[in-house]
C-alpha cells in the first residue's frame, strides 16, 4: 500500500525523521493564514512524475498560495485527481542526497541504498561515481547497529550534534519504518542538508506490504488510512476490488473466466494467438461461492463488449464440484444469453459433471449455450473454439469479418 | 528417486483442521502420499480422515520419528512461526502453501531454511507431486502421470495444463513443483532445475515462468552448465504494464520483468521456448531424440 508523502511524513515526524515544517490543506484553505512564506506546493498523488507534472508550485505570499492550491485541485496527474495538497516551509538547499531502504529480490536481503550526490540519474551516478553510493545489505530481520546510521551521516558530510541527528534518522527510517512497519519500500529524495548544516526529508516515499497491514493496527493512529491500492481504476475493476478480485479490464470481445492467476495471463497470450481479443483479466481461482461467482460472470455478461465467455476450470486447492454449483446456480438466476465454451477437469470432477448433467436435464434451454469440454480436450482447442463462436457472432452484427 | 518427495517420504499436515487443509489430508491420502500426522496447537489427540493430530511438531516428530517432508496450510499470517517450528523440529522439506504471506516473513524464514539446509518450497504454491508415488499440496490427481519429465512453474493452473499436455502425448512426470507465484518465495527455478538435474529419472525439464521478477532470467544463467534439455513456456506476453495480474509477483514495473526479456535470455541459453501449452509436449519430445 502506497502511501501519500503527507502521511509519510507524518510518521517520519513521529520516529525522528527531520521534515520541513508542513500543513496539509483540502478544504481548510483558511488555515493557510498560519503559513510562514515562502511555501511549496506538493499536489498529492500516489504516483511519481509530479514535478514533471507541475504538480509542485512555489508561492510567496497568501493570495499567490490560494490561487495555485486552486489551480493544483483542478489537475489530473496521470489519471489521478489531487485532493490533497501539501504546504512546506521553502528550505533552502545547500546539498540534495538520496536514501532507500528496500528489497532486492535477487539477493533475497534488505537493502539501504544512500547516494551522496542527489537520487537524480542513480543509475548513471552508479556507473560513473561507485563510490558516491553506499549500498548495505542486511541480513533479514536483522536492525542497523546505532553506529552504522552515524557512519553514513558522517560520510554525507554532517557535523557534531547534526551528525547524530542524521544518523538517528537513517537508523529510524531502516529499523522503525522500514522493518517495523513491513514496508517494501522507503524512499527519501532528496534528503538535504541546509546552509546552517542540519538535514531534512524533502520528500518521501513509502510502500507498506499489504499483507503485513493487519499487524500495525498503529497505522489509525496516525491517521494513515488503510486502503486498497489506488490507481485509475475502471468501473468494473472497482466493482472487482470491492469484492476481492483479481480483475484488469482489456479492450476485446471475449470474456475470460480462467480459473486461476497463472492461467488467467496464459489465456489472455492465447487468445490473443488465435487472433481473438480477450476482454479482462480475471483470477476466478479460489473458493466459488455463488455470491462471488455471480460479481466474477456478472463482470463478463454485464460488459456490452463481451459477446462470448470463455472458461475453465482445473480443480485443485478449488474443487470442480464447488464452481460446478456456484455456475449452475448464477446459470438459473440470471438466464445469461452469451455462449459460455468451457473445460473442466481435476479435483471432484465427476461429481461436477454429474451435477451439470442433471441441471440440463432439468433446464435444457439455459444450458443450449453452454458448452463443458472435459480433460480430454486440449485446452487450446477450446480456446479456438471460443474465438470461432465470438468472431460469429461479431459477424452477424457486422463488427469483423470472419477469417 | 524423483525430487523433495517420494513414496518413502513420511508427511506431516500443519494446520491440519483447516478446511482446505482437511479436504486435501484426504486427497492426499487417497492418493498414496504417506501422511502421518497432523499438527494444530490446541487441538492434539484429534484425529481427522484418520491422521493423529499433535499439539506441535515437535511432539508429532517424536511419535513419527521418519516425518521427512512438511506441508504448511496456515493462514499466512502464521505462516512464519510454522515454518520456524518445522526447522527447529529437524523437518527438512517445507511445502509451504499460503498465500499473501508478509515479505519480511518470508526472507527470514528463506535465510533460516537456507542456513540449516532446508528445501523450501513456495508460499503461494500448489505443491509437488511425484505421479505414482506421493503428492503433497492441492494439485488434482488427473492431471498427472508417471514419467521421465520433471517439470517446474510459478503456477497452479499452468503447472496442471502443463501435465495434461504432456499426458495427452503419452509423457509423464517424475516430478512436478509448483514454485509459488509469490514475489518471495523459498525455492526458485534454478533450485529445482539443480534438483532435477541431478535427478536419474529425469531425462528432460519443462520450465513455465511469467512476467514480473526475475527468477526466469536467473534460470537462464544456469542453462547452458546442463546436461538435460529444458523446455521453457513464459506467459504474459500481452500483460498490460503497470497492472499487477492476479499473482502477487506478476506485475510489469518498467522494462523489468517482461515476457519479452524472460523469452530472450531463455533462448539465449539454449532453452527451447514454447508458443503454446500444447507446444510442450512436441518440444519434449523433439529434445529427447537427439
Amino acid at each position: 500500500m502506497r502511501l501519500y508523502e503527507y502521511e509519510a511524513k507524518r510518521l517520519f515526524r513521529r520516529y525522528g525523521i527531520p521534515v520541513p515544517e508542513s500543513m496539509v490543506i483540502d478544504n481548510n484553505i483558511w488555515e493557510l493564514e498560519n503559513a510562514v512564506f515562502p511555501v511549496v506546493l506538493k499536489a498529492q498523488t500516489l504516483i511519481g512524475g509530479r514535478g514533471k507534472s507541475g504538480g509542485i508550485q512555489f508561492a510567496n505570499n497568501l493570495d499567490e498560495a490560494k490561487k495555485k492550491i486552486e489551480e493544483l485541485k483542478k489537475m489530473k496527474i496521470k489519471g489521478y485527481t489531487v485532493e490533497k495538497v501539501l504546504v512546506e516551509k521553502k528550505m533552502e538547499i545547500a546539498k540534495e542526497y538520496y536514501i532507500c531502504a528496500t528489497i532486492d529480490r535477487i539477493e533475497h536481503k534488505p537493502v539501504l541504498i544512500v547516494s551522496l550526490k542527489g537520487g537524480v540519474d542513480i543509475e548513471e551516478i552508479a556507473k560513473t561515481s561507485p563510490e558516491s553510493i553506499i549500498k548495505l545489505y542486511q541480513e533479514p530481520g536483522e536492525k542497523l547497529a546505532p553506529h552504522v546510521g552515524r557512519d553514513i551521516a558522517i560520510e554525507m558530510g554532517f557535523k557534531g550534534e547534526n551528525c547524530i541527528k542524521v544518523g538517528n534518522a537513517i537508523n529510524a527510517l531502516y529499523n522503525d519504518i522500514f522493518l517495523g512497519l513491513d514496508c517494501k519500500l522507503v524512499e527519501i529524495n532528496p534528503f538535504i542538508s541546509t546552509k546552517d548544516g542540519k538535514g531534512y526529508a524533502l520528500d518521501a516515499k513509502m510502500d507498506i506490504d499489504s499483507d503485513a497491514i493487519f499487524r500495525h493496527p498503529e497505522l489509525s493512529d496516525y491517521e494513515v488510512i488503510v486502503r486498497h491500492e489506488v490507481g485509475e481504476l475502471t468501473e468494473r475493476e472497482k466493482i472487482a476490488k470491492a469484492a476481492n478480485i483479481p480483475y484488469v479490464d482489456l479492450d476485446g470481445y471475449i470474456g475470460v473466466f480462467p480459473g486461476g492467476a497463472g492461467f488467467g495471463i496464459a489465456a489472455i497470450d492465447l487468445i490473443k494467438h488465435f487472433g481473438g481479443e480477450p476482454a479482462n483479466f480475471m483470477d476466478s481461482g479460489g473458493g466459488p461461492t455463488p455470491e462471488r461467482m455471480k460479481t466474477m460472470l456478472g463482470l463478463l455478461m454485464d460488459n456490452p463488449k463481451v459477446v462470448a465467455i470463455f472458461g475453465a476450470r482445473f480443480g485443485g486447492i478449488s474443487r470442480c464440484d464447488d464452481w460446478a454449483k456456484a455456475v449452475i446456480q448464477y446459470i438459473r438466476e440470471n438466464k445469461p444469453k452469451k455462449p459460455m465454451i468451457m473445460r473442466m477437469a481435476g479435483n471432484m470432477e465427476e461429481e461436477a459433471r454429474k451435477m451439470f448433467e442433471q441441471a440440463r436435464k432439468e433446464t435444457p434451454e439455459l444450458f443450449s449455450n453452454v458448452k463443458i469440454y472435459a480433460f480430454d480436450t486440449p485446452i487450446e482447442e477450446v480456446i479456438k473454439e471460443t474465438v470461432r463462436v465470438a468472431k460469429e457472432i461479431l459477424a452477424k452484427e457486422k463488427k469483423v469479418e470472419v477469417n | 528417486m524423483a525430487i523433495l518427495v517420494d513414496e518413502n517420504s513420511e508427511v506431516l499436515v500443519q494446520g491440519i483442521t483447516g478446511t482446505n487443509a482437511m479436504t486435501h489430508t484426504k486427497l492426499m491420502k487417497a492418493y498414496g502420499t504417506k501422511i502421518v500426522a497432523g499438527v494444530t496447537p490446541g487441538k492434539g489427540g484429534s484425529e481427522v480422515h484418520g491422521v493423529p493430530v499433535y499439539d506441535s511438531v515437535k511432539e508429532a516428530k517424536r511419535a513419527h520419528p521418519k516425518i521427512s517432508v512438511t506441508s504448511i496450510w496456515v493462514p499466512a499470517k502464521f505462516a512464519r512461526d510454522a515454518a520456524i517450528e518445522a526447522i527447529d523440529a529437524g523437518i527438512k522439506t517445507i511445502v509451504m502453501i499460503p498465500e499473501m504471506i508478509p515479505i519480511h516473513d518470508m526472507l527470514y524464514v528463506r535465510k533460516v531454511a537456507k542456513s540449516k539446509d532446508v528445501l523450501m518450497v513456495g508460499g503461494n504454491t500448489p505443491g509437488v507431486i511425484s505421479p505414482g508415488k506421493s503428492l503433497v499440496g492441492m494439485l488434482p490427481k488427473i492431471a498427472f502421470s508417471p514419467g521421465r519429465i520433471g517439470t517446474v512453474s510459478r503456477s497452479g493452473s499452468i503447472t496442471y495444463y502443463i501435465a495434461n499436455s504432456l499426458g495427452l502425448h503419452g509423457l509423464g512426470e517424475s516430478t512436478s513443483v509448483g514454485i509459488g507465484g509469490d514475489p518471495i518465495i523459498g525455492c526458485n527455478f534454478e533450485d529445482v532445475l539443480k534438483m532435477f538435474e541431478k535427478d536419474p529419472e529425469t531425462d528432460c525439464i519443462a520450465m513455465a515462468g511469467e512476467i514480473g521478477g526475475v527468477y526466469e532470467e536467473l534460470a537462464a544463467r544456469y542453462i547452458p552448465k546442463m546436461k538435460k534439455p529444458v523446455v521453457a513456456y513464459i506467459s504474459g506476453k500481452y500483460a498490460p504494464q503497470g497492472k499487477r495480474m492476479g499473482h502477487a509477483g506478476a506485475i510489469i514495473e518498467g522494462n523489468m520483468g517482461t515476457a519479452d526479456s524472460k523469452i530472450k535470455a531463455l533462448t539465449e541459453a539454449g532453452a527451447r521456448v514454447a508458443t503454446l501449452l500444447s507446444d510442450i509436449p512436441l518440444l519434449v519430445k523433439q529434445a529427447l531424440k537427439r
